[in-house]
């Protein structure tokens, strides 16, 4: 056995590939024109989303310099707390029966508007209108047309000998209103995209189906609706985040949130409505974003695979 | 150009970089944190800061919600103002209510331009106070030359405490009793206001017979328009109160509180002669939808137009309770204040303006467009109380007025709560103690939590 000493071992090294000048100007180009929009992505959106997460964990005063840091019991508190139950459930019936109203609304009225009729036009851009109106505008002429004292639907029911409900004072009515008002003004939005979708459904599948006999409803229930699921889907997810969302018509109509304290709303009324509990506003804020971000994902993940694109 | 969509680890981490950055970029903003609360800056001189030796600046800016519909009227003031002394105001409209020039000064206090001068409602300064956000005017009112004597005792001690003036009374109304006088006359009654409670309820059976057309022949406030400030009155007439007078003991659920609401919900769901307004009740009586209401003196002038040609409107004294008559009535609307974080010489031109603002022309000039009281005792009231005699009875009412209850005005969110548990008892017919009880715990924990902290 010799005792000349051993080579170190030579490791076969792989050659790094070299960026070639053409995916790094390609890089380059991507960095230049994306860095804006990344940017403005990062300060817009995600810091905010940072700054009221990091403001969900102080008990702060809205306008006061210091505040204290309290971790979780902001959180702890809107859970345990006697308002949750109370603001989860309106959420839950507003955003159900706005979103199930405007779509379903939507659909008929698109059904009839899909037909060719004397002045179809204009009554396309009738029951479109309301949705490019102010929400504040509508806000305060509903305002005015509920109001059981001095308002035309009183007026009306005084005709025939009925009295007005009070529509701001009980706070199941005062939901029901706002509901009302909310489909009636964005019913056109869900209608303009249901029709486009239906005038793009092939005629000749339709065609094929009247000639083996098929009546209008069947029509509709085997070809058209199928076809109108990726819309049905898209309107889904658009009217459910508009709807958690929902503002406007409910603060100028129902200011003090009787009955229709979603948890928008409730995360406005505290840090702006008399409370100024900017970090108990600030963690109602994110358990809003939390359950859109759950929804929206559990829409992307499961209920897209149901979707039947043509 | 192709780039693989898929997600690496060195893109994962990139990512998760980016929201570290932006979680550490977002914790430099905001308020300044500790454990332990702020209490308000003990040791700072309650009469203010000193202005030995600053000049006022030569424009300052003033934040108004316009209430009662005066922005002519103070706009004119503004214009004498500047004549006078040569500085410039700029008048905001900062909002359409007391609350959102709130939300619009608060946001300021975060990082935004701050106004030189900004109207504050009574429930509204002492939050500014606990937040540091303002000044105490004593030494800024006396370097403006201002005479404090002369403002009107009562008014002017609401914006007092801890030995500080954080205010001055600028838009001071008080609720006044408003009855449709063709209506009064149909029913037979005497041409006044009733004196007490008791009164109202005997009346309204003749009300309510004399095919007036009202569908009430009372109608309480809107609960929206500051139900716990027009429900202060019947609480005292009962003994009662939101808390003890000049005290945070909370005594809504006490037995004459609870005697006092009882009535109301008695007056709507048992007499049922009385209604409650949806949006506004002097809007409602207006149209001649009830016979009477309670509304604020600054929408006296508003009232009368509307009813000009229609029917006349009576105003009277509030009504007292089976315990007390007098004094039952309470303070309101609004005054005026300078912010803290502004420079002296804003400061100093910003107490000019106040002293212009609220002196004994302007505040009669401003009553007389208005409704409003005028805030001076040395104001010439003559040429007010003969143009709009009505006027009169809302001034002579000011010496029987009483400070607002600690509860409604110093806790935040107080006023929301008082609406929301009335609401339960108006529309939903929910029992007066147990709404009351769950009131008190509600306001004591707001005591607790975001008032005592503060006050050290």
């Amino acid at each position: 056995m010799s005792n000349a000493p051993l080579a170190a071992p030579t490791v076969a090294t792989r050659p790094r590939p070299r960026v070639s000048r053409r995916t790094l100007r390609e890089w380059t180009l991507f960095g230049l024109l994306a860095f804006p929009n990344i940017a403005l992505i990062l300060m817009f959106v995600y810091r905010p989303l940072m700054t009221n997460i990091y403001y969900s964990t102080l008990d702060w005063t809205l306008g006061s310099p210091t505040a204290r840091v309290i971790g979780l019991a902001n959180y702890r508190e809107f859970f345990t707390g006697p308002d949750a139950a109370t603001v989860l459930r309106a959420t839950g019936v507003f955003t159900v029966a706005t979103v199930g109203g405007s779509m379903l609304l939507g659909l008929l009225f698109a059904t009839v508007l899909n037909r060719r009729l004397v002045g179809n036009t204009l009554a396309r851009a009738t029951v479109f209108a309301p949705y490019v109106l102010s929400g504040v505008g509508v806000g305060l002429v509903w305002t005015f047309i509920f109001d059981p004292v001095t308002g035309v639907l009183a007026g009306l029911l005084r005709a025939v000998g009925l009295s007005s409900p009070q529509w701001f004072l009980d706070p199941s009515l005062s939901l029901t209103m706002v509901i009302l008002v909310y489909v009636w003004k964005n019913l056109g939005y869900c209608a303009v995209i249901y029709l486009a979708a239906m005038q793009a459904v092939p005629r000749d599948l339709l065609e094929a189906a009247a000639m083996d006999g098929a009546g209008r409803v069947r029509t509709f229930i085997t070809i058209v609706w199928p076809l109108l699921s990726p819309t049905s889907f898209f309107l889904l997810l658009t009217t459910i985040l508009g709807s958690l969302q929902a503002f406007d018509l409910i603060r100028i109509m129902t200011p003090l949130g009787n009955g229709t304290t979603t948890l928008m709303y409730d995360s406005y009324l505290q840090a702006f409505g008399g409370y100024n509990r900017a970090g108990y506003s600030a963690a109602i804020s994110t358990v809003l974003f939390v359950i859109l971000l759950a929804m929206t994902a559990v829409q992307l993940h499961l209920i897209e695979r149901r979707v039947h694109y043509a | 150009m192709t780039i693989n969509p898929s997600l690496s680890r060195r893109s994962l981490l990139g990512v998760a970089g980016l929201g570290l950055g932006a979680a550490a970029l977002s914790a430099c903003g905001g308020p300044s944190t500790s454990t332990a609360a702020d209490p308000v800056s003990a040791g700072a001189d309650p009469n203010g800061p000193s202005f030995a030796g600053v000049q006022p600046a030569k424009e300052i800016t003033f934040w108004s919600n316009h209430p009662g519909n005066s922005e002519a009227v103070t706009r004119s003031i503004i214009a004498k103002f500047a004549a006078a002394t040569g500085i410039t105001v700029n008048l905001v409209t900062a909002g359409s209510s007391y609350e959102e020039v709130a939300q619009k000064f608060q946001a300021a206090q975060a990082g935004g331009r701050l106004p030189d001068v900004v109207v504050f409602s009574d429930v509204w300064w002492f939050r500014y106070y606990t937040q540091n956000s303002i000044i105490p005017l004593t030494n800024a009112l006396k370097a403006a030359g201002v005479d404090t004597t002369d403002y009107r005792d009562g008014l002017f001690a609401d914006y007092q405490y801890a030995g500080g003036q954080w205010a001055v009374p600028w838009a001071r109304s008080t609720p006044l009793f408003y009855y449709n006088k063709t209506h009064w006359t149909k029913a037979g009654l005497e041409d006044r206001a009733p004196k007490t409670w008791a009164e109202i309820a005997a009346w309204a059976p003749k009300l309510q017979a004399a095919n007036t057309g009202a569908q009430h022949a009372y109608e309480h406030p809107a609960l929206a328009d500051y139900a716990g400030w027009t429900l202060q009155n019947i609480l005292w007439g009962y003994g009662g109160g939101w808390s003890k007078k000049g005290s945070f003991d909370i005594t809504c659920d006490a037995d004459p509180s609870v005697s006092a609401l009882q009535y109301v919900q008695d007056s709507v769901y048992k007499g049922k002669w009385a209604g409650v307004a949806s949006q506004s009740a002097t809007d409602d009586l207006a149209a001649g939808a009830c016979s009477a209401t309670l509304g604020s003196t600054g929408s006296l002038v508003g009232i009368q137009k509307a009813v000009a040609g229609k029917f006349e409107i009576g105003v009277g004294f509030l009504p007292g309770g089976p315990v007390s008559q007098s004094p039952v009535c309470p303070t309101g609307g609004a005054g005026v204040g300078i912010p803290k974080g502004i420079k002296a010489a804003n400061q100093l031109a910003a107490a000019k303006f106040i002293g212009f603002l609220t002196n004994a022309a302007s505040t009669v000039a401003f009553s007389q467009a208005t409704g409003y009281m005028p805030v001076r005792k040395s104001a010439d009231t003559s040429s007010l109380l003969t143009a709009n005699p009505l006027i009169g009875t809302a001034i002579k009412q000011l010496d029987v007025t009483r400070t607002q209850d600690y509860a409604r005005v110093f806790l935040p969110g107080a006023d929301q709560e008082m609406a929301k548990s009335v609401a339960q008892l108006l529309t939903q017919r929910a029992d007066v103690k147990q709404t009351m009880t769950a009131l008190h715990g509600t306001l004591e924990q707001i005591y607790t939590t975001q008032v005592k902290p503060h006050l050290g």
